[in-house]
């Protein structure tokens, strides 16, 4: 379980301040799929990198079952992200230099995890595999960067908006593919969107505005990738 | 737009090294200037004695330090600069995707001129203000008549005109040559020379990531053996000075030996690992320990470095040996040259000690940016 108390971030110099996250506590359960929904600016992605340690707030405390990840130092906390941790980005953030497949394989190796071509045929890149990200679209891009989390068997999988840039038939798959593993793998997925038909997928709903939450609600019954609306 | 005057306060660097290598070649252009103009006036045999050896010391330092520091300073900063823009090739591509015409983006770079300018013209004054000292010390026992002291304008366009429009054109050129890529190139990552490497999916990321650092980013260990080059040629050159040059002018040439010297290598370990920042900030998110991206990354570049500096020890030796060979043979006053170990000792320890040290501070400097900040600058 994932319990946040109080999370406060603010950026800017000492002369000018703005509050990004206004204290922020929220718990989401094991195995669960929560999506948080918020307009452009509300302070989601900034929320993501926090629960998942990538980034540090100013205040407030985030528990993982025992640990608190706010004690953790520095090399703590990557040893952390290593065990738990899956993030796609929302600007995929693809070393360039290297193919899909090695992208991948930069996930997989972490998780001495063997079966990364599993990964890649999942998402269907297996004829994109041995091309750079330049050669690749920006669905394909989105792609390799969800498998890069993926082959990292990660207990928990935190999603920044990752079917913005795709269409809707690859969007659809992608959302299928992502519940498929969720049921499957007994992963606990976060995953941050502003469309809000995606959040009838979810078992949670946050709603965020502003830096703050607005509502938290549960699905009674859930629908699949091809019965939202798009 | 890209580089504005406020860029031009990091490049520091550049002001520093130019500012050294033209204060070292104005002083002794300035002697040698000034002693021809009083050579009829020598009658003494001892007079014309000095007079030949003091000349041909300045020619010897003029060639060995003007030459060695004048050439790699300048081989540097072009790398500096060529390296800036290849940087901000994605904002190049940004500008001209709006709309700019590429003459008037080209046409910014030219205030590279500028901490070259400064740089340069710094040096001149330092050195001229100097110069009754230098006199003084070169003409400590009154062997020579008084040298008067003489403004040389032709020196003054050669060391500060000349490079600063030197750096102006090269750096317009160099930006306008980039310009010419069509916009789509400029704004996507650099492909560089990825394409030659054979397909390496098989073997583990890390063992590829080692492979590849040096191999994608050429220019990066070209620049890093070139300092550990540079560094070890000026200090050991420096300190060989005491050999064959007075106390003070030793003196004087270790300061600005060791003071270029880790200004080339900061540049280069600053250039190194900002050129690598992406991939290190992006294993770190993912959850690779600090240090395996560190040895793979950055580890590649120490056997450069080593390189670098072992070659520098040959050529400086090479280089003094050579020109002392051919201008002392006549003047068997003077000693002959040997390589001198405890000038390479030391110069190697303050090397090791400089690189491991600066890297760590880096390496912290680094780390405390987020990722969102690397990857999108
Ligand atoms: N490093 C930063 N420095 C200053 N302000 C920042 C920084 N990062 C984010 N912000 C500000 O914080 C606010 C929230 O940013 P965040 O990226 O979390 O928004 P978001 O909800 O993910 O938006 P989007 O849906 O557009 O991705 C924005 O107003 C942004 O301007
Ligand atoms: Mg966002």
């Amino acid at each position: 379980m994932i319990s946040a108390q109080n999370i406060i971030k603010t950026y800017g110099n000492k002369t000018k301040k703005t509050q990004i996250l206004n204290n922020i506590s929220l718990t989401i359960a094991d195995r669960s799929f929560t999506v948080i929904l918020g307009a452009s600016g509300s302070g989601k992605s900034t929320l993501l990198n926090i629960l998942s340690g990538l980034e540090r707030p100013d205040s407030g405390s985030i528990r993982y079952a025992d640990t608190d990840i706010t004690f953790l130092s520095d090399s703590q906390l990557t040893e952390f992200r290593k065990e738990k941790i899956g993030f796609v980005f929302q600007q995929y953030y693809l070393l360039p230099n290297m193919t899909a497949e090695q992208n991948i394989r930069m996930g997989a190796d972490l998780a001495g995890n063997p079966d990364y071509r599993e990964t890649i045929r999942a998402v269907g890149l297996e004829n994109e595999r041995k091309k750079y990200p330049d050669e690749l679209s920006g669905g394909e891009q989105q792609r390799v960067s969800i498998a890069r989390a993926l082959a990292k068997k990660p207990d928990f999988l935190f999603l920044d908006e990752p079917t913005g840039a795709l269409d809707e038939k690859t969007g659809r798959q992608i959302l299928a593919y992502i519940a498929d593993i969720h049921q499957r793998c007994g992963v606990t997925m976060i995953l941050v969107t502003h469309n809000q038909n995606i959040a009838e997928m979810a078992d949670t709903v946050i709603r965020m505005n502003s830096g703050r939450i607005e509502t938290e609600q549960k699905n009674q019954t859930k629908k699949t990738a091809y019965e939202i609306a798009w | 737009m890209i580089v504005g005057i406020k860029d031009t306060v990091k490049l520091i660097g550049i002001t520093i090294v130019a500012c050294c290598a033209v204060f070292v070649c104005t002083l002794f252009l300035s002697y040698n200037a000034d002693l021809a103009e009083i050579e009829n006036d020598i009658t003494a045999q001892t007079g014309q004695l000095i007079f030949q050896a003091q000349k041909a010391t300045g020619t010897v330092t003029v060639a060995t330090t003007g030459g060695c520091l004048g050439v790699t300073s300048l081989i540097l900063l072009l790398f500096y600069i060529k390296n800036y823009i290849d940087i901000h090739g994605k904002q190049l591509g940004i500008l001209k995707a709006l709309g700019y015409p590429n003459k008037k983006i080209a046409g910014h770079f030219s205030v590279f001129g500028l901490p070259v300018f400064l740089g340069c013209l710094s040096g001149f004054l330092a050195a001229f203000l100097y110069l009754p000292t230098f006199y003084h010390i070169q003409n400590k026992e009154n062997l020579l008549p008084e040298i008067p002291i003489g403004f040389h304008p032709l020196l003054c366009l050669l060391l500060v005109g000349a490079p600063t429009l030197l750096f102006m054109l090269l750096s317009v050129l160099y930006a306008n040559h980039q310009l010419k890529k069509p916009v789509i190139t400029l704004l996507k990552e650099k492909k560089e020379t990825r394409r030659t490497l054979k397909n390496r999916n098989n073997i583990p990321f890390l063992k590829n990531l080692r492979k590849m650092t040096l191999r994608t980013k050429k220019s990066l260990p070209f620049f890093m053996a070139f300092s550990a080059f540079c560094f070890s040629a000026m200090t050991q050159m420096a300190f060989s000075m005491k050999q064959l040059a007075s106390e003070d002018m030793a003196v004087m040439m270790i300061g600005i030996g060791l003071i270029l010297a880790f200004t080339t290598l900061l540049l280069s370990l600053s250039t190194v690992i900002k050129g690598n920042a992406e991939t290190l900030a992006m294993m770190r998110a993912l959850g690779y320990p600090d240090r395996a991206g560190e040895k793979a990354v950055l580890g590649s570049y120490r056997p450069i470095a080593a390189i670098g500096f072992a070659l520098g020890t040959g050529y400086q030796y090479c280089l003094l040996k050579l020109v002392i060979t051919i201008l002392y043979t006549e003047f068997d006053a003077v000693q002959n040259y040997h390589f001198s170990f405890p000038a390479f000792a030391v110069s190697l320890v303050i090397f090791l000690l400089f690189y491991e040290i600066s890297m760590i501070i880096y390496k912290r400097k680094m780390k405390k940016l987020s990722l969102k900040t690397v990857m999108t600058e």
